[in-house]
């Protein structure tokens, strides 16, 4: 076995992989005419989940309501939950090319896996509930509807990166 | 063609769930590509070691925008069928800044934590369990905070709309901006990161060449200059109607002038308002209120009137005049109204006003010259019968001079509009 198959190749340059990314977006703008999104998926699942376990629950909240649709076919037979199940393929796929699949934690030298772990979960828990208060998350605010110019989504972006610069001196022992 | 597809009914439902898991391995392939299936990388962009965040994002960024400013330039893809994500202008910013807090805490945003949890990453699998979790929570608190999640509504709006700016030219500064941010950020990784530019790789290295890299970055700003001066990208005329408000205005005869109304505003030569009568030529010549000026609804181009002028419609009933409303609606006009019950309100109110058998003598007083000032005849409740003689349309002629019309409150002053300020 030749030792070079198994080392992780380099990543791609960032603009050609940007560019790449810019014209997955392009072709869902120009089939669907949406953009790319990944919270809602999972907001679905959350709802459809609620909604298996506490049928009435779920019916009654307006959060969860919205997510389920009409009734008529399972709130999982949706465009989102599909895209983001070929999120998982896709990345999956590039991993395995690239010789990139393995299990570990990603964290920075001074960082412990615990700590390291829980605030992954913590990061996880306000990115889901930003994203709700948003109406969308990176790729749904801020990379489709930047590319549509989108008042809000300029709006968000912005902040996104503002509010991460800002604290980011506070959490540097976990990264660098 | 006629793009967006799905939306032109090239397929169904069914199929478009497998264009979305197709196009989801595109987004999944490129993000792990990137190197974002790494929260290392990924965080690294906050202490500007690596800004490979900036760049893969403005870079797709400003290729879909600039692609698909072209595709529709070129009447390829209707742009007003590309579903705009509503903006709530607050929540957004507070969600927002939520985000990055998250983004430093988690490492991850939730697209890459998929790629992340897909090529084996343990903290990315646990950051999708946290996102879970504050969904679940959010789900819960979410009837206390409805309120303030749906604040500061200011619907589908795009920034070339909000400040008035051709779209294009829009394309072209976000093209610039995100060039620029990319040669600050090659800079900061410089310095901050102990980075040299990769010669191939970079936009500001050392080489002198037409890197391809810079190759791209220049077709980008070409296509951005060309956007510039080329035009809007919509098809036709762009109608973005904010139903809700609509239904709002509707509900709450706020679209509605009363007849009177309208007498009084003539009477005083108030001009900051078009009436238009909508009602065929003949019948116009006929008969017309003052003022009003004959427009059928087919002349009611998007620029026939500022938009910010206030509009008053008429028809013989009130259908003619709810169609026309609807197409100025549409067509961004900002204030349009119904002269309520159209030209027969007008004579029922104004011109030959009936004395309500309840009504005192003094407000029926008021009435009588407003009709006579218009050439009409106010008519007594048990006269109505008999009246068929009498209630004929004035003849058009020039009104009598308005101080003849006691009308108390008015001054009588023609205001001239206001202009510019």
């Amino acid at each position: 076995m030749n030792s070079k198959l198994h080392t992780p190749r380099p990543y791609w340059n960032s603009y050609w992989a940007g560019f790449g990314l810019g014209l997955v977006l392009l072709a869902s703008f120009v089939i669907m005419g949406r953009g790319l999104g990944t919270s809602g998926a999972f907001t679905t699942a959350v709802a459809a989940a609620v909604h298996k376990v506490a049928p009435s629950h779920a019916e009654n909240s307006p959060f969860y309501a919205e997510y389920l649709g009409d009734g008529t076919r399972s709130p999982l037979k949706d465009w989102l939950v599909f895209e983001v199940l070929g999120v998982f393929v896709g990345g999956f796929i590039s991993g395995v090319l690239a010789n990139r699949l393995k299990l570990t934690v990603e964290q920075g030298p001074r960082s412990t896996t615990a700590r390291r772990l829980f605030f992954a979960f913590v990061g996880g828990g306000l990115m889901g509930i930003g994203a709700k208060i948003a109406l969308g998350c990176t790729s749904g605010q801020a990379l489709t509807g930047g590319a549509l110019l989108n008042v809000g989504s300029w709006a968000f972006m912005w902040c996104v990166f503002g509010g991460a610069y800002a604290v980011a001196y506070f959490f540097r022992k976990q990264w660098i | 063609m006629n793009a967006p597809f799905y939306k032109f009914g090239l397929f169904g439902d069914e199929a478009s769930f497998i264009i979305a898991f197709f196009i989801g391995i595109g987004f999944g392939f490129f993000l792990e590509r990137a190197g974002f299936g790494s929260a290392r990388k990924l965080a690294a962009q906050f202490y500007f070691r690596d800004l490979s965040v900036l760049k893969v994002m403005f870079t797709a960024i400003i290729t879909a925008m600039t692609g698909l400013y072209v595709l529709s330039r070129f009447g390829m893809v209707d742009l007003s069928l590309v579903y705009l994500v509503p903006t709530f202008l607050v929540p957004q910013i507070a969600g927002g800044l939520l985000l990055g807090v998250g983004f430093v805490i988690g490492g991850y945003c939730p697209g890459t934590s998929c790629v992340s949890a897909a090529t084996g990453r343990i903290d990315g699998m646990v950051y999708i369990a946290g996102m879970i979790a504050g969904l679940l929570g959010f789900g819960e608190v979410y009837p206390f905070i409805v309120n303030f999640d749906h604040s500061t509504s200011m619907g589908q709006i795009t920034l070339p709309k909000l400040f008035d700016l051709p779209y294009g030219l829009l394309v072209f500064a976000v093209v610039l901006m995100a060039l620029g941010a990319f040669a600050a950020g090659e800079w900061a990784e410089k310095k901050f990161g102990g980075k040299e530019p990769d010669p191939d790789g970079s936009l500001i290295g050392a080489s002198r060449r037409l890197t391809p890299v810079r190759a791209l970055a220049l077709g980008l700003a070409a296509v951005g200059l060309f956007a510039a001066f080329a035009g809007d990208p919509y098809r036709g005329n762009r109608t973005t109607i904010d139903t809700k408000d609509l239904a709002m205005r509707v509900g709450k005869g706020a679209d509605l002038i009363e007849p009177v109304q309208l007498a009084d505003w003539i009477i005083q030569g108030r001009s900051d308002f078009r009436l238009v009568d909508l009602r065929p030529q003949k019948d116009y010549a006929i008969y017309h209120i003052q003022s009003a000026q004959n427009l059928p609804l087919a002349s009611l181009t998007p620029d026939f009137a500022a938009h910010s002028e206030k509009i008053l419609l008429y028809s013989d009933d009130s259908l003619e005049a709810e169609k026309a409303w609807f197409l100025l609606e549409a067509q961004g006009y900002k204030s349009v109204y119904i002269v309520s019950g159209g030209l027969q309100g007008w004579k029922d109110f104004v011109l030959f006003p009936i004395k309500p058998q309840a009504a005192t003598d003094s407000a029926f007083e008021r009435q009588a010259p407003v009709a006579r000032f218009f050439g009409g005849a106010p008519q007594t409740a048990n006269a109505s019968a008999a009246t068929a003689a009498t209630v004929a349309l004035p003849k058009l002629a020039p009104p009598p001079l308005p101080a003849a019309v006691p009308t108390g409150n008015s001054t009588a002053q023609p205001r001239k509009k206001k202009e510019g300020c």
